[in-house]
């Protein structure tokens, strides 16, 4: 198996782009030389100029199908307002289509600008030789290039029939910085016009001729097993074709979506209890409690605890982060249609490969015999990293010989999910009698991944670095502690644990940044000042594999100081928080938050009002602000809904199935959100997608202990933590 | 049951169960899928579309109500995508992955109609019971305003 962060970024490009290759299917035909410029997976432009640019990542909401083709068309210098996009399918050559790890932008930034740079060489050298010139004396703008000293010009539309006769060069030079016109700057989404008229097709939207509608009743707890049923009461109602075990369930099929959930709710099938019938979240964080008090798995080591110092304090403090959902309006679905050894799968996902891989195993045929081709996807947030929606629905087509839709209910997405997990943390600082941060212990009581089962004997060969990658925001505490002692306290569960939108760090961001606020107080220090000074010293830290900027998180934490107003006094009934993070050792964020109590608790609302976030962001090269901008607006809701809400479990099973038992942020309980983004000084951009969500919490809890005087340690936050 | 409805202008007839949403009868049946199913239970909004100017979810309303009635989704808001909200919309950026937007989209066109120009008050209250999981609900709630303000009718 692979590692967690592999698992996550498993869309990462190799070492080199390999050119040349063309595809088929779903991506680009081999074309005639006459017909069009294909001189890589990624571009194909024809006659007319149109620019088709192959999207290898996949879009939820990240804005990654508009930046992808902004770092293609900047390079390429081609006429945005004649690009044109192709989503790839599993075809041959793209084989690193899955996306998470919120590393789409960073993974992709060099070979796709190698990929275009070749082509825009060659549609120079193509000119060039018509004219009889150099080509290092010609340009390009605009899908055009131009040889200033004669005047002369040629778009890149009459280009392609002597540009496809070239060989791919390698190593084609790539633009300056400073020669971008497209990357930084504020680009509106492409898929807008397509989403605002309903064209737009996500993966409930495929309709294929002869396609059957189905969904699936699962077991009712933890590993129960379908014993017998009556399949006739479903039969009876119309449209309903079959009731088929399958191993994920009993499903029910029909020619509509209405008549298989009709069905569905006829049928009242048996199950044989599994041993976790009894399983409940409350015991869990009961043993999750134990855990802490045994020695864990030690994921960073420096110093050893002592005695505080003469005139030093001890802090300790217990935090709680519970289960989450992902819960996208789009539940789990995918299409599929399996014929004569091969299958085709039409799904919002984003793991195409796996979904491939994993569907040829099931179905005992070759990875080439299956294609998967991605939609749109209505929210994604790390759920649809799991493939197990694709494995149900080509089970239900190979059983029924027919193409067949599967439809998860929103309970079913709900109680069914890959659920973020749920940890205790049990912290404990030393501050000196100068109020300076000295020691710092943080333990982390939580389950794995299981998305593929429990780890294997290979993946914890080296537990230490197993164990750090489950504990992003622990082993990498940034900050400047003498002493500083992190590990991970694993209990195992039935749950399905999986990614979710900033994966590990959520839960450990919280307890680290809610705890430094802590420290803080006993030090008789400004939280943020206290921050800062714990990030003197080195100015890069190592942990793991990962290096820590203090500089560029001091600068974040520096302008969110200046932008919130810290330091003079809040608006009467309101007050700030602080919270800092680094990403993964990518993406650094700070937020202040403002919050003030409302005068009336509503019922599904926060017991809070959160009336502004002032957020700075330094995420290296940034390829569109505006997507920037959106994700931390994202990412605050997140947050919001994070402190929100809860899936609980008793008797084996999820208890919420609903926005009504698991309600998500509002449109009135939003915020203010203030963005300022660091200009990036190196060469390389990183996520966003993902890294605005972990200190946005913890920001939003430091302000109401400054608002309430007291510590909000369990998560979600209820209206009697407000009193 | 035979039902006849008229959906974006065009009349269609349909044999369906009585009981079924008129969500179902867009989505499988007329092969209008700009309109979303998100919970089946009226929680989230993603299936909203107009009776008349009434904004309604459409998994709510059963066949039997629907029979004889005229109904517009977001693919009859404007023939061209030129309808005030969608222009905002763009002008916005206001989607993220869009699942929801179709939904949202089709109550501020009814809440317009209502109250051609909503304070930020009026279009929480007509918006608070839509779930966007992205979080695009402050740039709706600019476009709104945008739309408003663009709205010369």
């Amino acid at each position: 198996m692979t590692s967690r962060r592999a698992f996550l970024k498993s869309g990462a490009y190799g070492s080199a782009l390999v050119l040349g290759i063309r595809a088929t299917g779903g991506g680009f035909r081999v074309a005639k030389p006459a017909d069009r410029f294909t001189p890589n997976l990624w571009i194909a432009i024809d006659e007319a100029g149109t620019t088709t640019l192959a999207i290898g990542k996949q879009e939820m909401g990240q804005g990654v199908r508009t930046s992808l083709a902004m770092i293609v068309a900047d390079e390429l210098d081609a006429d945005w307002t004649h690009v044109a996009l192709l989503q790839a399918s599993t075809t041959a050559g793209f084989t690193r289509l899955n996306t998470g790890g919120s590393w789409s932008i960073g993974g992709s930034w060099r070979p796709l600008r190698e990929a275009a740079a070749a082509a825009r060489a060659m549609l120079k050298s193509a000119a060039a030789a018509a004219w009889g010139v150099e080509p290092a004396s010609c340009t390009t703008a605009n899908g055009t290039v131009r040889h200033e000293p004669s005047g002369r010009s040629s778009s890149y539309g009459n280009l392609v029939v002597a540009a496809a006769r070239l060989p791919v060069p390698t190593g084609a030079p790539m633009k300056a910085p400073a020669d971008r016109h497209l990357i930084g700057t504020r680009v509106k989404r492409i898929d807008a016009p397509s989403i605002v008229t309903g064209a737009a097709r996500y993966g409930l939207d495929i309709r294929i001729p002869g396609m059957l509608f189905a969904s699936l009743i699962r077991p009712p707890s933890f590993g129960a097993r379908l014993g017998s049923f009556d399949q006739r009461p479903a039969l009876a109602r119309r449209g309903v074709r079959a009731v088929v075990p399958i191993s994920g369930g009993l499903a029910v099929v029909a020619d509509s979506t209405w008549a298989a959930l009709q069905g569905r709710r006829a049928l009242a099938p048996r199950w044989t209890p599994g041993r976790d019938a009894a399983w409940n979240s409350a015991r869990h964080f009961e043993e999750l409690e134990r855990a802490l008090a045994v020695p864990g798995v030690l994921t960073r080591q420096e110093g050893a605890l002592g005695p505080a110092p003469d005139g030093g304090k001890i802090v300790e403090a217990r935090y709680y982060y519970p289960f989450e959902a992902h819960a996208p309006v789009e539940p789990m679905n995918c299409t599929a249609h399996v014929t004569a050894g091969r299958c085709e799968l039409w799904a919002p996902t984003q793991a195409p490969n796996r979904a491939q891989a994993q569907v040829a195993q099931q179905l005992g045929i070759p990875e080439t015999a299956v294609v998967v081709h991605p939609t749109l996807i209505g929210g994604g947030f790390g759920r649809r990293l799991a493939v197990d929606y694709a494995l149900q629905a080509a089970e239900l087509s190979r059983e029924l010989a027919a193409p067949v839709q599967l439809l998860w209910t929103r309970e079913d997405d709900m109680a069914h999910g890959h659920f973020q997990n749920a940890s205790v943390h049990q912290l404990r600082g030393v501050v000196d009698a100068s109020g300076k941060g000295v020691a710092w212990r943080h333990r982390k009581a939580a389950a794995l991944h299981n998305l593929s089962g429990p780890p294997t004997a290979e993946d914890l060969r080296d537990p230490v670095a197993y164990f750090q990658d489950s504990s992003w925001g622990v082993y990498d505490i940034p900050y400047a502690f003498s002493t500083i002692e992190t590990s991970y306290h694993r209990v195992d569960v039935p749950v399905k644990i999986g990614p979710w939108r900033a994966v590990y760090s959520p839960s450990s961001t919280y307890a680290r940044e809610c705890f430094m606020d802590e420290l803080a107080s006993a030090a008789g220090r400004d939280p943020l000042a206290f921050r800062l000074a714990m990030l003197e010293g080195a100015e890069t830290v190592k942990a793991g594999g990962l290096t820590i900027d203090r500089r560029r998180l001091r600068r974040v934490l520096e302008l969110v100081r200046e932008r919130s107003g810290w330091g003079t006094p809040a608006a009467a009934g309101r007050a700030r928080g602080v919270a800092c993070n680094v990403y993964d050792g990518e993406t650094h964020v700070a937020y202040v938050a403002e919050v003030s109590l409302p005068a009336t608790q509503r019922a599904g609302y926060l017991p809070f009002t959160v009336h502004r976030m002032v957020c700075a962001v330094d995420c290296g090269v940034v390829i569109n602000p505006l997507g920037v901008e959106q994700q931390v607006e994202g990412a605050v809701l997140w947050a919001l809904s994070n402190l929100k809400s809860e899936i609980t479990f008793k008797d084996g099973r999820a208890e919420q199935s609903s926005y009504l038992d698991f309600p998500v942020a509002r449109m009135s309980e939003t915020p203010a959100v203030e963005v300022y983004i660091v200009p990036s000084h190196g060469e390389q951009p990183f996520g966003m997608g993902e890294p605005p969500v972990p200190p946005a919490t913890p920001a939003i809890v430091n302000a109401l202990f400054a608002l309430t005087g007291k510590r909000i340690r369990r998560l979600p936050i209820r209206a009697a933590d407000m009193i | 049951m035979p039902i006849s409805l008229s959906v974006n202008g065009r009349r269609h007839s349909v044999e369906v169960d009585s009981d079924t949403p008129l969500l179902w009868i867009l989505r499988d049946q007329l092969r209008l899928t700009g309109t979303k199913y998100g919970c089946g239970v009226g929680a989230c909004g993603a299936c909203t579309v107009l009776l008349g100017d009434i904004a309604l979810r459409s998994c709510q309303l059963p066949a039997s109500a629907a029979n004889g009635k005229s109904f517009t989704t977001i693919e009859g808001l404007s023939g061209d995508g030129t309808h005030p909200c969608q222009r905002a919309w763009i002008e916005e950026d206001v989607a993220q992955c869009g699942y929801c937007q179709a939904g949202m989209l089709m109550t501020v066109a009814a809440l317009l109609k209502a109250n051609p120009h909503p304070s930020d008050a009026a279009i929480d209250s007509a918006l608070d019971q839509h779930v966007c999981r992205c979080g695009t609900y402050a740039r709706i709630r600019r476009a709104v305003h945008r739309a408003a303000a663009s709205d010369q009718r």
